[in-house]
Formats: structure tokens, C-alpha cells, sequence
């Protein structure tokens, strides 16, 4: 690439720059078709969750003479237990997922990273006192607290699902970004921006941080595949409010309430949502990869 | 999963079925009368480390096999003093109900060849009043308790009731008891218990002091823990794993000879889709009530030997309201909702099998409810679908309806909340179809769900909810069916014979009905005095007050019937023959009393 190494002026370089990261990007794309399909997926349901429930009224049709019916062209996943079309549900309860996704994704990220970044490049007391708070939160059960807050706390906004699943999951993130911090602030060009005398706030987000941020941005992928995970499976107890478009919700009713690990009626009623999910992090998986790629020189030589 | 079955059992009303097991299950065990499979409905999730202690929940005593009460309930439709013979073999109830003599069986033994006897009985009665019992309580305001407990001769007990404050549950009281071997359980109430009571009967601080000393020991009867089971039942308990208790026959039972199979198999489930399972597998000749799915219920009928019975179950559920709480307190607000509620389509979407949908809101299942109010009952306003009238009705409650949504009168939006426990899953897609009903005419209406039954209870008495699922018609007893509509939930309760009024939000009064209704063609009642009156009224009177409360529940509507629980069991024909047919009063008790009066028999 002649254009790279020319270099005429910083404005065009850094254009420059960004024409080739997006090439590379559109290159790593190309090699895997799989990482095309997983960024069509996460653009779908990210669509679904924005848009989807604006295609459907406020309460969705009921047709109480096909309950549990089969799958059929108007309902290409069957009809739930009072007979409203299980598609419309899967897609209308995206949006308390994905939402609750995003923000445990947002929480866990900004808080692990915040604090990983600052005890790791602080290091000494402040250092001690993180961790240990980070210890301290990592040795707390995630699923058995959420159950127990269940009984007080009816979580019937997203965002508040999402603040506890956040709050319970920056740990891990935490720790690693600090160890992160702890190598790289021994390396030679933050020694550099050091010696040129540059501020705190400058070597942390202008230094260190865009080294790191590959990987944070892959945490948070998996953040949100954790979040729905968690919300899914305390809905699919039962110990959340019930919402009858809820992924989980959906599962608890299909297999308590429709038998569908017993018999056939209500296995479209269990499928549907468990499919969104299995796609959705599909979708993830497949982003991830290519970010590896994208972000990593090393792979991306090959 | 917990579910409604296990409501329905824990109130005493669903009968456990009895299973006949292929003979390969114990290594060859089954020659003769075979081996039974079953479960106990009364113990969802089996303890191995459980006591042998009828009392424990978790106790592995199981009722009708090795657990022996001293009769068994008949769930008569209007009279609850019918009962099959238990430890008692036969009873002379005194006219004006004041005591009750048993005679007991007079060829039983405990299964290590001593005789039951009287004294057996009142140390059963002595432990039941640690655990305070309807019959045997120390509360001085219980209703229906026994006084005296004297012994006639060696199988002969008389047992009178405290006339101050008497009911006609009291005989049901002192049928509904354990009977264990006092040679066994002596040391687990102290040995002057009796004069404990007698002091405790009376006023004051002392009097005070050995009512708590008696609930003390309610502890150390829960966790006496006998070292091996001594039955007075057809069954002795074997040997138990994770997975399935093994009950072997008791060769001293007094009917011994009638009883058929000479082993009974309880299985573990924790949560209906195990019976369904065991049901389709065929392992099961006869399941207890269990909510089922009708595609479910499809697969069990292809299973070969498999066949339904059904019969009465004396429970409803209905759907109540704080009346506390805006705008529930206006009864056109509570009957324009009944209106619009499909109790058919609810029926239909939560529990198509095991209900059928309420006539109408009269506090009682449809069933006694013909038997207690004959040609009256089709006289009262059955609240079909009906949207002009529920219009009118919210219209009369000054409800406005904009942008096609119903709102308060001063304006603000009406969002009516149902609350119900999870893991009821036919509860919880009933108050969905309601919501989804109230939605389509306008009313935003949502469900709202408590993580388990015990914390549903304690919100819904401490008034948390605005609407929530109540069971009612809990019969057969009159008293008992009206308490749950006007009884403590609702401010009335017994204290020394007198009826007393609690303000709504007090003393566990979380429902609010005002203390007096003006009924159609009745004038001013009380209800929670009629319902009293029912306690102590003879037959005769009972069914005028019955009409009264009927009309009241049904103008007032403190509660939405929405359906009426049938009692629909699993039987299994393949291996055992002489199961209870439809309608049966047996089938209201576990298979293990069938067993015990001789009803099944090897095929």
C-alpha cells in the first residue's frame, strides 16, 4: 500500500488511516462470509429491538379458538397458551432483552474498565483498595443474589435489570483490564509520553486506553450474551414479573404450563425464543471473531 | 414446580392415586399382590433424612399407608361429618354436637404386634395440641375445640367440645387427627401435659404461661424423629432413596386381609411435568389431581390401561379485591369487570381439564352450590360477557372513558394490576387471558408475579395487592366455604364465641368489604356474622343463611368466581382392578385409604 507510507500531510494520513482500517475491516469481512452473516444478525436484532414492536399494536390479537396451534404461514412459529402468534411475542420481547443487554454491557464495561484502567496505572493504595473491593464483588454468587432481590425488587424496567446485571458483572473486566494497564504502562511509549510531560487523563485515554479497546469492545459483546443469559434464565424461573412477550417468560410457560419437553403442542412455543437467543449470540460470536482479526495485527498479517 | 395441586393438597382436598408397578421393578417382590407405584400428593420432593412423623412436612409418613388418622374425610357435599372409618372403626356424634365417642378398631395392632388402644389416641391428641389443630387448640378464641378427652375402656374414647364457643367443624376436627403409638412417641410431650392443659383453659398469667409451655413443645414434636416406622396403617415403611419410597404390607393392620397389593412404591416428582412423564411411561396406575396440559393429556390417554376419573373437589378460584384500594371500592367498579370477564375463555386458555367455569360468584362450587340453594341459584345475576353493561356499571362508578381507555373519575389512568404466584402456571395464564380480556374493552390491566406461594400469601394479607388470585369455596363445611369470603381476610373473627370487626388494614383484614351490604330482597346483613351464625346453627337453619350469604357475595362480589376445580385423577387398569369410579367421594382421599378399605385388588 503506497498510500501508508507517503504520508504528505497529518490530515490526509490520518483520513488515510481510517480509508485503510475500514478496508481491512471489509477485507476481514470478506474472508469468513460466517462474520457477514453475524453482523446481518446483530444489525436484525438490532433492528427488531428498535423497531420491531412499532410494527404490532399494544396488545397483541388473541385467537382463543387456536391455542397452541401449529406452525402455519400467519403464525410460522404456532400461537402461545391464549392463542397469540409466538413471533409477534419473540419479537416484541426483544426489546426488554436487548435493552437490558446493552445496558449490563454499558455498565460492566465502563465500570470494569474505569476501574481497572485507574488502579492498574495508579497502582499502590488505590491499587489495593480496588481490588480488593473487586475481590470482594467477585466472590459474590450473581444468580442466587438476583433471586434473592427478587422477592423485593420487581425489576419491571430494563434498565434496572440491567443496572443489577451490570453492577454484579463489571469484576472480572476489572481485573483484567488492570493487569492489562500493569504491562503496558512498563512500555516504551508510555514511558515516552511521560518524559514529553503529558497529562494523566492524556496517557490513560489517549495511550492506553485505544490499545485496550479492542478487547473491552469484545468484553462487552459478551457482556450482553451474559446479560441475556442471566435475565432469560431468572424470568425462565419464574421469580421475575411476568410479562407474557418475555424470552424467558416464554420458556417458563412452554415447559410448565404447555408440557413442550412432554409433548409436541407447545414445542414452537419453546423453540421460538430459545432460536432468537441461540442467533443472537450466534450473531455475537461471529462479530467477535472478526473484531479479534480486525483489532490484532497478527492475524491480520496472515 | 410447585402448582396448584400442591395448594389443593395441602388444603386436605386432593386424593393421591395409586399405581400399580410392573413386576420387574423389585427384583421379583411383587409375587402376590404386587407392588403399587404412586405418588403422595401431599409431599411433592421425598426427604430421605425426613423423621417418621406425621406432623413434619417433610416427614415420611404418608396418609392412608403408613400415616393413620382416626376416620377420612368424605367431602360430603353439604354435610362435612361423613367420614370413612380410620383408627376409629365406628362414632356416635351427640345431637347438639357437644362430644363425639370413637370406637376404635378392635382387632388393630401397630406393626410390632401391640395393640391400639385408647391411650394411643389421647397422646395422638396431646401432640395435636402442640401443633394446634382445629379441634385440639389452646387459642382461647378457637371455635369448635375440644374440652375434655376422657377414656371410656380400652377402644372406647369420648372426646366433648368447649360449648362456649362451639362449631360444627368440631367433629371433623377430631376425625381429621393422627393416631400414633403412644409406646413410641410417650416421651415426646412431657408427662404432666395434661394438667399443663387444664391450666391453660383457664385465665390470667398462669393460664397464659401454660399455653406457651404447650406451643413450646410444638418444635420437639416436629423433629421427633422414631428410630423405625410402627404403623397402624395397611403399610409399613421399608426403605426409602432420593427417588422412591418403598411401603411393604403391615401384616397386623386390622383389614390386612382385604389389602391387595403387598407393596406400594411412592415415587419423587417435584414439579407436574415428572407425573406427566410417569404417567405417559405408564408407571403410574392412578396420579393425584395434577394440572395437565390438553395435548399432555392426549399422550397419557394413549398409554395402555390409562383412563380418567373425575369427581368433585370442593374448590374455586376466584379472583379478590382490596377493597382498600381505589377504585375497587366501588362495588359498580367490581361488577363491571365481572362482565367483562369470559370465564369460559379463561376456563378454556388456564385449566381446561381440571375446571369448569363458574356459574356465577356465589362463594360456593357450583356443585353444593345446586345442593344448598336449589332453584334459587339460577335467580342470581350470572355475570355473563356483557361489555354494555360493564359500561354502565363503570359508567355508575363515574369512570370515564377516553381515547377508548377507561380512567378514574378525577381523570387519572386506571392501570388494574392481578398479582399471582409464579409457579402456578394455571393461575398465571388465567390472569394473563384476564388481562388480555379487560385490555381488548379498554381497561389497561397487567399481571404481576411473587416468586413463590408463601410470599404471595404474606403480600396479599399485608394488603400489598390490588387484585389478587384467592381460593374459595373451600367446603364442604358451610363455616369454612363463607370464612374464606368473609372471614379473617376480611375482617371477622371469631374471639370467645363473639364475632368481632376488624378496620380494613388491621388484624390481617386486607380484603375491606364494608361491615354491612344491603342485599336485594334481604335488607342490611352482616355477612361476616352470617358466616359466623354458620359455626353453631343447626342444618336446619344453615341453608337460609347460606341463601343469604350467596345473594351478598353475588351483589357485592368481594370476589370473581372463575372456576370450579374438578377433581380429575389417573388411574391405570393394567395391573389393578376396583379403582373408585366418577364422582366417587373416595377419590377426594389418597389411594391408600382405597387400599386400606379393601377396594383394589391384583388383576
Amino acid at each position: 500500500m503506497t498510500a501508508t507510507t507517503i504520508m504528505p500531510e497529518a490530515r490526509s494520513a490520518s483520513a488515510t488511516l481510517r480509508r485503510n482500517f475500514w478496508r481491512g475491516v471489509w477485507r476481514v469481512m470478506k474472508r469468513k462470509p460466517s462474520r457477514m452473516a453475524g453482523v446481518v444478525i446483530m444489525a436484525g436484532f438490532a433492528f427488531m429491538g428498535v423497531f420491531g414492536p412499532m410494527f404490532y399494536p399494544e396488545h397483541l390479537p388473541r385467537d382463543t379458538s387456536a391455542l397452541y396451534a401449529p406452525p402455519s404461514w400467519a403464525h410460522p412459529f404456532g400461537t402461545d397458551f391464549e392463542g397469540t402468534d409466538v413471533l409477534a411475542l419473540v419479537i416484541t420481547g426483544s426489546r426488554y432483552v436487548l435493552l437490558t443487554g446493552l445496558v449490563t454491557a454499558v455498565i460492566t464495561v465502563v465500570l470494569g474498565a474505569g476501574i481497572g484502567l485507574f488502579a492498574g496505572f495508579r497502582r499502590g493504595r488505590w491499587d489495593s483498595v480496588l481490588m480488593r473491593i473487586t475481590d470482594m464483588k467477585l466472590t459474590i454468587p450473581g444468580l442466587p443474589l438476583m433471586l434473592v432481590l427478587s422477592t423485593i425488587w420487581k425489576f419491571t424496567s430494563a434498565i434496572e435489570m440491567g443496572l443489577v446485571l451490570g453492577l454484579l458483572g463489571w469484576g472480572g473486566v476489572a481485573r483484567a483490564v488492570r493487569s492489562q494497564t500493569l504491562s503496558l504502562r512498563e512500555r516504551g511509549f508510555v514511558e515516552a509520553a511521560r518524559g514529553l510531560g503529558l497529562s494523566t487523563p492524556h496517557i490513560i485515554g489517549r495511550e492506553l486506553l485505544p490499545s485496550m479497546a479492542p478487547y473491552i469492545a469484545m468484553n462487552m459483546l459478551i457482556a450482553v450474551t451474559g446479560a441475556v443469559y442471566a435475565q432469560v434464565g431468572l424470568f425462565f424461573l419464574g421469580v421475575l414479573p411476568f410479562e407474557a412477550n418475555n424470552w424467558g417468560v416464554m420458556l417458563n410457560l412452554a415447559v410448565f404450563g404447555g408440557g413442550a419437553l412432554t409433548t409436541t403442542a407447545a414445542l414452537p412455543y419453546l423453540l421460538a425464543p430459545l432460536l432468537a437467543i441461540l442467533l443472537l449470540t450466534l450473531g455475537i460470536v461471529l462479530v467477535v471473531d472478526a473484531m479479534d482479526e480486525i483489532f490484532n495485527p497478527r492475524l491480520r498479517e496472515e | 414446580m410447585k402448582r396448584v395441586a400442591a395448594v389443593v393438597s395441602l388444603l386436605s382436598l386432593a386424593a393421591v392415586t395409586v399405581t400399580a408397578c410392573s413386576s420387574t421393578s423389585t427384583g421379583g417382590s411383587s409375587a402376590g399382590g404386587g407392588v403399587f407405584t404412586t405418588i403422595d400428593g401431599f409431599k411433592p420432593g421425598l426427604d430421605v433424612n425426613g423423621p417418621i412423623n406425621p406432623w413434619n412436612p417433610k416427614g415420611n409418613m404418608f396418609q392412608g399407608y403408613n400415616a393413620m388418622k382416626l376416620g377420612w374425610k368424605k367431602n360430603h357435599l353439604t354435610d362435612p361429618n361423613q367420614f370413612y372409618p380410620g383408627i376409629a372403626a365406628s362414632w356416635e356424634i351427640a345431637p347438639d354436637n357437644s362430644s363425639i365417642t370413637l370406637h376404635l378398631q378392635p382387632n388393630n395392632k401397630w406393626s410390632d404386634g401391640t395393640p391400639v388402644t385408647a391411650e394411643d389416641v389421647k397422646l395422638s391428641i396431646a401432640l395435636a395440641y402442640t401443633q394446634g389443630s382445629t379441634a385440639f387448640s389452646v387459642d382461647p378464641g378457637a371455635a369448635g375445640a375440644a374440652s375434655d378427652v376422657e377414656i371410656i375402656d380400652d377402644h372406647t374414647v369420648k372426646i366433648s367440645q368447649d360449648m362456649s364457643n362451639p362449631s360444627v367443624t368440631f367433629v371433623r376436627g377430631v376425625m381429621d387427627s393422627f393416631v400414633v403409638p403412644a409406646h413410641i412417641w410417650k416421651d415426646a410431650v412431657p408427662a404432666n401435659f395434661w394438667d399443663t392443659l387444664k391450666a391453660a383453659r383457664g385465665e390470667g398469667a398462669e393460664a397464659e404461661k401454660a399455653r406457651a409451655e404447650i406451643t413450646a413443645q410444638a418444635d420437639k414434636v416436629l423433629a421427633f424423629a422414631p428410630a423405625k416406622d410402627v404403623s397402624a396403617g395397611p403399610f409399613t415403611l421399608e426403605r426409602m432413596n432420593p427417588g422412591e419410597a418403598l411401603l411393604v404390607k403391615n401384616k397386623n393392620f386390622y383389614n390386612a386381609a382385604n389389602v391387595g397389593p403387598d407393596q406400594v412404591k411412592l415415587l419423587n416428582y417435584t414439579g407436574n411435568e415428572q407425573i406427566w412423564n410417569y404417567l405417559i411411561s405408564g408407571k403410574l396406575d392412578n396420579a393425584p389431581f395434577t394440572a395437565v396440559p390438553a395435548d399432555v393429556m392426549k399422550r397419557i390417554g394413549q398409554t395402555p390401561g390409562n383412563a380418567v376419573v373425575k369427581g368433585f373437589s370442593p374448590v374455586s378460584v376466584a379472583m379478590a379485591f382490596n377493597q382498600s384500594k381505589k377504585p375497587y371500592d366501588n362495588v359498580h367498579v367490581r361488577r363491571g369487570l365481572a362482565y367483562l370477564i369470559n370465564r369460559d375463555e379463561i376456563t378454556k386458555i388456564a385449566s381446561p381439564e381440571g375446571g369448569t367455569p363458574a356459574l356465577t360468584t356465589t362463594g360456593i362450587h357450583q356443585k353444593p352450590a345446586e345442593a344448598w340453594l336449589g332453584s334459587e341459584l339460577s335467580e342470581l345475576e350470572p355475570y355473563k360477557l356483557d361489555v354494555a353493561k360493564a359500561e354502565k356499571e363503570f359508567k355508575e362508578a363515574g369512570l370515564k372513558k377516553t381515547g377508548g381507555k377507561w380512567t378514574l373519575p378525577d381523570g387519572k389512568p386506571w392501570k388494574f394490576t392481578i398479582n399471582v404466584p409464579a409457579p402456578f402456571s394455571d393461575w398465571v395464564s388465567a390472569a394473563k387471558a384476564v388481562t388480555s380480556q379487560l385490555n381488548e374493552a379498554g381497561v389497561s390491566a397487567e399481571v404481576l408475579t411473587s416468586a413463590d406461594y408463601p410470599l404471595y400469601l404474606s403480600e396479599l394479607a399485608a394488603g400489598k395487592y390490588d387484585v389478587g388470585f384467592w381460593l374459595v369455596a373451600l367446603g364442604p363445611a358451610p363455616y369454612n366455604i363463607y370464612q374464606r369470603l368473609y372471614g379473617a381476610s376480611n375482617g371477622w373473627s371469631i374471639l370467645g364465641g363473639k364475632i368481632k370487626h376488624s378496620a380494613p388494614g388491621k388484624d390481617g383484614n386486607w380484603m375491606g368489604s364494608p361491615e354491612t351490604i344491603d342485599v336485594k330482597g334481604v335488607g342490611k346483613v352482616n355477612p361476616g356474622e352470617l358466616t359466623g351464625k354458620l359455626n353453631t346453627a343447626p342444618e336446619s337453619e344453615q341453608k337460609a343463611i347460606i341463601s343469604q350469604l350467596a345473594k351478598a357475595a353475588n351483589q357485592d362480589l368481594p370476589v370473581i368466581q372463575l372456576w370450579d376445580y374438578v377433581n380429575t385423577q389417573f388411574i391405570n387398569t393394567n395391573r389393578f382392578t376396583g379403582f373408585p369410579e366418577n364422582e366417587s367421594d373416595l377419590l377426594r382421599e389418597t389411594s391408600g385409604v382405597w387400599i386400606q378399605l379393601g377396594m383394589i385388588k391384583k388383576k
